[in-house]
């Protein structure tokens, strides 16, 4: 019973201290916190990939803009569309492309894998920028309505001018997405991924049928991008092909990933958070940014190659050989 | 006989001499077109000015340089420079910085502004939004709820524009236009009551230019467009052809295209163009682009001349030369017609920049010839931070209404003595324009009229300049927008 | 030749100058994958390096000839610089490090470009020998992009000779193939790599002083280049010199005839033949399976 309240203690502490950001910090690192959780989601979604089937993606923004221009098209040109059914155009869009992306990619693993998605996400990126009449082209789309919460006939809030109300609600969306990729990897399901991954051979002997899997696992992936690309467009109120469809945009979760440390779930989420601390920390003081943050990438990668998470396990090894040593000694 | 000989080439070179002047076809055609450039005098709305910039009034600069300028903190008027600060347009951000950077400087030398009852200094702070929507969005956002800054300028890109009035309407603050020039930003949708857009804008730059070619030159037939493939391009190309129909209706479109931003290679449009034979090449492109554009032009033999709106980087004029720029068309919001300095006072407030330029300021950028004059579209957005700053002054408050209050219809005369008006309805200006003929060196002097009487020696500049009047080129309105319902346009 | 004609003539000839160019930087980026395995991110960089290189020494010695000559060269020696120190620390990482450790480069030249040079637009002149037209017929065409073909066809050939005809060739295809066996025979097989590296990097570079009288040099150039030669190199195949030279001048080709008949297209004709051709070979044209 204690053990359980130990274990819950830290999620509910935590649960109360995002209620109380935009009490606390206001209105700025409210949105600070909204974006971190944005590309916090979409990072841990490649993870899926990456982490636990070691397939790598060039072009995961692909689900990324297109739950971003899903929802932002829907609520365009759809009158009167409530909030929650322009998420799930958002994610359905996500997964749909999904879908028709999954037969060509799954056959293939490694460099071929990580090509084809940068060929299908640059094939999305210039349709984007160039069907203008639907996307809005190199401008995107912006000032589309933001419908307001409700549930109909219990309760509604308008989230269109007030911070805060989106603030809670892109956070319970994302937290529950965390969440659910979470229940994802922990399921027997999430398991035979990891198999994968480490011996793919053998899981087919075992009579699980590789392809299969992988494909489940790419289109939970891609549905998890998609939430994070829908939930930024609206927080945005802006689409637009560079910020949702570039080459930059599918490697941000790669670099939070790398940063994080690729071997653990929460791992991504530290990346990401200590990404975007570098960034609003150095653009305060420098101009320099590509200078400080090319020097971090190639400190990270020569000297923490595991990562935040890597280095904070090697930091707990070495503590508990000194405490062993001193054990030691002391006896 | 070697004597005669060289009698004989001294003759003939003198005969040479006499023939280029009398049968020089650039000054031909400047007469030419000079003949029937007397325009109308200045419409009487555009006569006088609620308030006149006093060149003398003006604060000791002779200790500013953009790339050291340090800003009294605290207690200040704040005002954002939102800009491409780096990414690839980088350059961009440090025009705008040196341009209200200077302003602001000045004002501060003069003892500030007073504000609600106190004198405040004014205090810019660099905000980059590299050229990005996600960041400008974010940098828009940490200058308004951060560093509470009263004003936001902004800023390369009509797209990256409509965020920052976004955002600006979103925290209940000003936000100056200073250079995006697409028109609907102003519409019925993106209208903000506290977005202005103090600099010329699309439909402006199509009207004045047939007006030039239609009313004024009557010479060119065929005109051939490309631009780039975004909101701006496509508006300003949609505003040429309104603009030539509404004033040329001969002129005779020729081919358009719609180029990818930072496009490497043009030839193949290149192609395209030569083969439909434009008298003229009309373009929206800024440089890079536009850049690349002319040089390759050049150098596949392509000789017509472009009409452009940004091709006034006097670095890349250097590097294409005298005579590849020699002939260009430039619609402008800083121009003035024959001379450029007509009273001692202008003389003053070119001296004072231009000394400064060539002893003062050491570093990168700011040393370069693109800094030299401060003139042309430098010119126009350090004249419109000093409108800014005035409006402040006239307000006598940093609260949004005041300055809305007193910006919306407000007339103000620039150094040049052009007057800007703002229309009240959707705020946007409306202002004589000028186009101007690029010339080489020697010719120069009909708008450098002073010492040494050439803008760039080794560079074609701006030579004989005509005046596009206000009532000509009024700015499109919304007619949706409810504010100008029922209005002309005038606002009125 | 009448006029249409001759304006076909001259896109095809633009499509394939064009090409050229791109080949000459993504030979260099198969040349670094095909023989290391590295996807080096960091060379568009490299790229613009060269072409801001190429500025100063020819402000320097007023010699376009002289940079085309040391420009590449001072590019390499940095390329190689990178190599010995960074990229050959993490290569028991695999892809990803190399990935992030490109990328991070790519950064700092990036970053450094912009400390040393600015970020203002730098102009180059063609140099005056190669300026102007040759006329065929009614065909006007600048020479200068005749010599783009002409050099990039040079560098194919010394490429070709050095990597088939040469003992170090056969070293370095040795090397490829089996590492520990060529280490064993006494070859020192990093400096092998370092070779093949600065090599790859030199191609960029002459890529990048090539195109710099064309374009504007400024701090854009890395990415406006970059991503096409990355295109390039994934569609004809990782590792394959043929690949790379056909997909180039395929893609120039579409390039300049896409503008011509449907300008509105283009860009979307060059990446839709890279996805379908990945979808049926997902190894690229002429890539062969990991």
């Amino acid at each position: 019973m204690i053990d359980k309240m130990k274990r819950w203690l830290p999620w509910a502490a935590l649960i109360i201290a995002l209620a109380f950001v935009p009490k606390i910090f206001g209105i700025y690192y409210m949105n600070f916190f909204i974006t971190f959780a944005v590309f916090a989601v979409f990072s841990v979604s490649l993870n899926l990939l990456l982490g636990y089937t070691g397939l790598l993606s060039f072009g995961h923004a692909m689900y990324f803009g297109a739950g971003g221009y899903g929802t932002a098209l829907a609520l365009k040109y759809i009158w009167n569309l409530p909030l929650l059914p322009a998420l799930s155009i958002g994610i359905l869009s996500a997964v749909l492309l999904a879908l028709i992306v999954c037969p060509l990619v799954v056959r293939v693993g490694g460099t071929a894998f990580a090509m084809m998605h940068m060929a299908f996400a640059q094939l999305l990126y210039v349709i984007a920028l160039k069907s203008r009449f639907i996307t809005g082209g190199e401008d995107g789309l912006a000032n589309f309505r933001i419908p307001p919460f409700s549930i109909p006939g219990v309760v509604s809030f308008p989230l269109e001018g007030a911070p805060a109300n989106f603030y809670y609600f892109a956070i319970i969306v994302l937290g529950a997405s965390l969440w659910l990729m979470w229940f994802f990897t922990k399921t027997p399901f999430g398991q035979i991924q990891v198999g994968i991954r480490d011996n793919a051979k053998r899981i087919d002997y075992l009579g699980f049928k590789v392809t299969h899997a992988k494909a489940v696992v790419y289109i939970v992936s891609a549905a998890f991008a998609g939430v994070a690309g829908s939930v930024y467009a609206m927080f945005q109120n802006v689409v637009a092909p560079d910020g949702y469809l570039g080459l930059l945009v599918s490697f941000t979760p790669i670099i939070n990933t790398m940063l994080g440390g690729i071997a653990s779930f929460f791992g991504p989420v530290w990346g990401t958070a200590i990404y975007a601390l570098i960034e609003e920390i150095i653009f305060r003081y420098t101009d320099r940014v590509e200078l400080v943050i090319g020097i971090i990438f190639v400190l990270v990668i020569m000297y923490a190659p595991l990562g935040f998470s890597g280095l904070m396990l090697k930091l707990k090894f070495k503590w508990m050989m000194f405490k062993n040593k001193r054990m030691r000694q002391a006896a | 006989m070697k004597f005669i000989i060289k009698i004989l080439l001294i003759a003939l070179c003198v005969f040479s001499l006499f023939f280029l002047q009398v049968f020089n076809p650039v000054a031909a055609v400047a007469q030419k077109g000079a003949k029937p450039a007397k325009p109308p005098a200045t419409h009487p709305k555009l006569a006088e000015a609620n308030y006149a910039f006093d060149v003398n009034a003006m604060g000791d600069m002779s200790d500013f340089d953009p790339a050291t300028v340090q800003f009294p903190k605290g207690d200040t008027i704040k005002v954002a420079v939102v800009a491409s600060f780096t990414g690839p347009a980088a350059i961009v951000g440090k025009i705008y910085w040196a341009a209200v950077a200077w302003a602001a400087y000045d004002i501060n030398q003069r003892g500030g502004i007073m504000v609600d009852g106190k004198k405040k200094f004014v205090e810019v702070i660099q905000a980059d939004h590299m050229g990005r929507l996600d960041q400008c969005k974010k940098v828009a956002e940490r200058m308004a709820l951060q560093e509470k800054v009263h004003v936001l300028v902004g800023t390369d890109g009509s797209h990256l524009m409509k965020v920052i009035n976004q955002v600006a309407d979103k925290y209940k603050i000003i936000a100056q236009n200073i250079t995006s020039t697409s028109d609907d930003l102003m519409d019925a949708t993106n209208f903000s009551r506290y977005a202005f857009m103090s600099c010329l804008s699309s439909s402006q730059v199509g009207s004045g230019l047939g007006y030039f070619y239609g009313q004024i030159r009557k010479k060119e037939k065929r005109f051939y467009i490309i631009c780039q493939d975004y909101a701006f391009g496509r508006s300003i190309a949609d505003s040429f052809k309104k603009g030539l129909k509404q004033y040329y209706p001969q002129a005779k479109i020729v081919g358009e295209d719609y180029h990818k931003l930072f496009l490497t290679d043009f030839a193949p449009y290149l192609e395209k163009i030569k083969a439909a034979k434009p008298d003229v090449i009309f373009t929206g492109d800024w440089i890079p682009d536009g850049a690349n554009l002319v040089k390759q032009a050049r150098q596949m033999g392509l000789k017509q001349p472009f009409a452009h709106l940004f091709l006034d980087d006097p670095n890349f004029l250097h590097e294409i030369g005298p005579q590849a720029a020699t002939g260009n068309i430039q619609i402008t919001q800083y121009g003035v017609e024959g001379g450029a300095f007509k009273t001692p006072e202008q003389i003053k407030y070119y001296k004072t920049w231009h000394d400064l330029w060539a002893n003062r300021w050491k570093t990168e950028p700011y040393n370069s010839r693109l800094f030299e004059h401060g003139s042309g579209n430098l010119g126009s957005y350090r004249q419109q931070a000093y409108w800014l700053f005035s409006v402040i002054e006239r307000a006598g408050s940093t609260d949004p209404e005041k300055i809305i209050a007193v910006w919306e219809n407000d007339t103000y005369r620039l150094p040049t003595g052009k007057v800007l008006r703002m229309r009240a309805c959707d705020h946007k200006v409306v202002q004589d324009l000028h186009v101007f003929e690029y010339v080489p060196a020697a010719q120069q002097k009909v708008s450098m009229n002073i010492e040494p009487y050439y803008w760039y020696k080794d560079a074609a500049s701006t030579g004989p300049t005509w005046r596009i009047p206000a009532e000509k080129v009024l700015p499109w309105m919304d007619t949706k927008l409810e504010r100008c319902a029922g209005k002309n346009e005038w606002g009125e | 030749m009448d006029v249409t004609a001759s304006m076909y003539a001259a896109q095809a000839i633009h499509g394939i100058a064009f090409g050229m160019v791109l080949f000459l930087i993504a030979a260099g980026l198969n040349v670094i994958f095909g023989m290391m395995g590295i996807l080096n991110l960091a060379h568009g960089a490299f790229f613009m390096l060269a072409a801001y290189f190429c500025y100063s020494v020819v402000a320097m010695t007023g010699s376009f000839w002289a940079a085309l000559l040391i420009a590449p060269v001072l590019t390499a020696l940095v390329g190689v610089f990178v190599e010995r120190f960074f990229i050959r620390k993490v290569q028991i990482m695999g892809a990803m490090g190399e990935l992030i450790l490109t990328l991070g480069v790519a950064m700092l030249i990036l970053g450094g470009v912009k400390f040393f040079w600015g970020t203002e637009n730098l102009p180059i002149s063609v140099p005056p020998v190669l300026e102007g037209m040759v006329h065929i017929g009614a065909l006007d065409y600048p020479i200068y992009r005749i010599f783009m073909i002409v050099l990039a066809l040079v560098v194919l050939a010394i490429m070709t000779l050095l990597l088939y005809k040469t003992r170090l060739g056969k070293i370095v295809r040795a090397a490829v193939s089996d590492r520990e066996m060529v280490n064993a025979l006494g070859i020192n097989v990093p400096l092998v790599f370092m070779f093949v590296f600065g090599i790859g990097v030199w191609m960029a570079g002459i890529g990048g002083v090539v195109i710099a009288p064309i374009l504007t040099v400024f701090p854009g150039l890395a990415d406006q280049v970059g991503m096409y030669a990355f295109i390039v190199v994934v569609t004809g195949g990782l590792g394959s010199l043929k690949g790379a030279f056909i997909v180039s001048i395929i893609f120039g080709l579409l390039s300049s005839f896409g503008i011509q008949f449907f300008s509105q297209l283009a860009p979307v004709l060059i990446v839709g033949f890279m996805a379908f051709v990945l979808a049926i070979k997902p190894h690229g044209l002429f890539g062969v399976k990991e």
